[in-house]
């Protein structure tokens, strides 16, 4: 009897567990689900099955262009703060100038403003500059928000490196290139592949960034779903979103398969 | 070796060259970090230098506070510098209450669910957030789920409005937050020695002073930055509240979208994001200054 009394909140901790991920799963299914219905209008159970919101989508033009800027826009910016991102986390990750961390704060900076105001402020920035709304202006700007995230899950994985493997390579006779290249670069392949991934994720659904440089070549995915939604209420938005999320799971999987993910859970 | 000034000479030499290399390698860091930083002065520091200086141009080009005499001083800007201050610190404490839960949850007890249940909360970032909306909007429609189930259960006898108003926007904030919550706390949870709680239990203390006198101070940092991270990313979102506020609440990130829509008021809304500015700035602060662990955000 006592021993029961003793679980009951052990019980109840184990409930809520399973209750919250209820709470969190749930409109997504939903989404998922109302995307393969076959009615005009939204209702939820479904009445009936069917693809024909797929197709809607593959017909409307605007979602598919979108498709390929978006994924143009997030691999080619998540590419540029590998390049920047890259050096700069190796720099400074074993650094103890004090100025480092100084550095570091002001490198990760952008994870911390919100991004309504840096895509305001970079629209108007860049036009004066004269790139105005183009496909590089959204580029850029992605580039800003992603560069924080590979520096700090390169960084953290290439701390828990033991510096002496560099130092063998180099006392070994290779250079400096051939150290980094065949020595440090695939030890830390898993930490840009972390932070590339959510680069890129964070990339695909930046609403709030991407929004100031819509246009009808530079709309990304989720500016066009926003438009579609202020006209029309229909599954077509639960049917791009699924798509949306099957391609996203399918980055996922590929990356860690060619790659590997450790240090995830430094992002 | 005879004299201690050629004892000293080798001595002085080899300070020499270590402060070289160091200096080498100050310099070499320097290189690495420079493209990186280079770029986000241009296009991160620049843009809102920019921008707040657009907030003090009124007009043709004449220097003036107008904006932030306005913003903090009319009576309507203020109601939605107090709304969004106020739906932010609503969302964190409900995201605290939680997630707090779940955090120590997955620290003492998920065994072997550990990495489904991470798997768990990092996924919601799969899907898009006009996806979450949407299925908020779906599930709190007037004819839609829940209204349904709570008239069938007898709960109700009327649908409920629930959708453009408050409670439709605190639960996709919620929805889209908590995880931040959660992993924040877990993280310094994770740091606790377990024997410390045993110790309080051994020595007496039941379960409830063990957590309120033991694990609830040591995991104060993991509050902090989970509290403060949620606060700041609320005060920044617009998606959650455009689709699922229907005007009911305004926040600054909502009107800035209305000011470039609509009103084009364009140096107003420079000022309204400078304010947003201050206000991540000031979480930032506190962020480094108080909070020694960083959490997932470090």
């Amino acid at each position: 009897m006592r021993r029961a009394l003793k679980s009951m909140p052990l019980l109840g901790l184990h409930l809520y567990v399973i209750a919250f991920f209820a709470f969190m799963l749930l409109p997504i299914v939903v989404v998922v689900l109302v995307g393969f219905s076959s009615t005009d209008y939204i209702v939820f159970p479904i009445e009936g099955f069917s693809l024909k919101w797929f197709w809607r989508v593959y017909e409307y033009k605007p979602f598919l262009q979108s498709f390929v800027v978006t994924f143009e826009v997030a691999i080619v910016s998540t590419v540029l703060a590998i390049i920047l991102g890259v050096p700069a986390a190796i720099g400074l990750a074993r650094s103890d100038h004090p100025a480092a961390s100084v550095v570091m704060t002001m490198l990760l900076s952008p994870l911390s403003m919100p991004a309504i105001i840096l895509g305001f402020a970079l629209l108007f920035y860049l036009s004066m500059l004269g790139f105005g709304v183009s496909l590089l202006s959204l580029i850029i700007a992605h580039t800003v928000v992603a560069i924080p995230y590979i520096v700090r899950t390169v960084a953290a994985v290439y701390r828990s490196l033991a510096p002496s493997l560099e130092e063998v390579a180099l006392i070994l006779g290779a250079s400096r290139w051939q150290t980094f290249r065949h020595v440090t670069l695939p030890l830390i392949t898993p930490g840009i592949s972390a932070g590339a991934l959510f680069a890129m994720l964070l990339s695909i659904d930046n609403l709030p960034l991407s929004y100031f440089f819509g246009s009808p070549g530079t709309s990304t995915l989720p500016v066009v779903m926003l438009s579609y939604l202020e006209n029309q209420f229909d599954p077509a938005i639960a049917a791009v979103s699924t798509l949306q999320l099957a391609v996203a799971v399918i980055i996922l999987v590929v990356i860690e398969r060619i790659y590997g993910l450790r240090g995830l859970s430094a992002a | 070796m005879s004299t201690a000034s050629t004892a000293s000479a080798p001595a002085a030499t080899t300070a020499g060259t270590t402060n070289r290399s160091r200096l080498r390698a100050l310099s070499a860091q320097a290189w690495l970090v420079a493209p990186a930083l280079i770029f986000l002065f241009i296009f991160f520091v620049l843009p809102l230098v920019d921008n707040g200086q657009r907030s003090f141009v009124v007009g043709d080009n004449h220097w003036s506070l107008a904006n932030y005499n306005k913003l903090f001083f009319d009576r309507y800007y203020l109601g939605v510098l107090g709304q969004t201050i106020g739906l932010s610190v609503v969302v964190s404490a409900i995201c605290l209450v939680l997630g707090y839960p779940l955090a120590y949850y997955l620290v003492r007890y998920a065994g072997r669910w550990r990495s489904l249940i991470i798997f768990l909360l990092v996924a919601p970032l799969l899907t898009s957030i006009i996806m979450r909306t949407f299925g908020w909007r779906v599930i709190f429609a007037r004819r839609g789920m829940l209204n349904n189930f709570l008239i069938e259960t007898g709960l109700i006898d009327a649908p409920i409005h629930f959708l453009n108003g408050p409670i439709s926007v605190i639960v996709g904030l919620v929805h889209v937050l908590v995880p931040f919550m959660v992993l924040s706390i877990a993280s310094v949870l994770q740091g606790i020695n377990p024997r410390l709680e045993e110790s309080a239990q051994i020595l007496g203390a039941g379960r409830t002073r063990t957590f309120l006198l033991v694990t609830l101070p040591l995991s104060l940092d993991g509050i902090g930055t989970g509290t403060i991270l949620v606060f700041m990313l609320t005060c920044g979102s617009f998606v959650t509240l455009l689709l699922l506020g229907g005007g009911s609440i305004h926040t600054l990130p909502l009107l800035i979208y209305q000011q470039f829509n609509t009103t084009r008021d364009l140096s107003l809304a420079s000022a309204m994001s400078n304010v947003m500015l201050v206000i991540a700035l000031i979480c930032l602060y506190i962020q480094l200054r108080f909070i020694r662990r960083k959490g997932v955000k470090g």
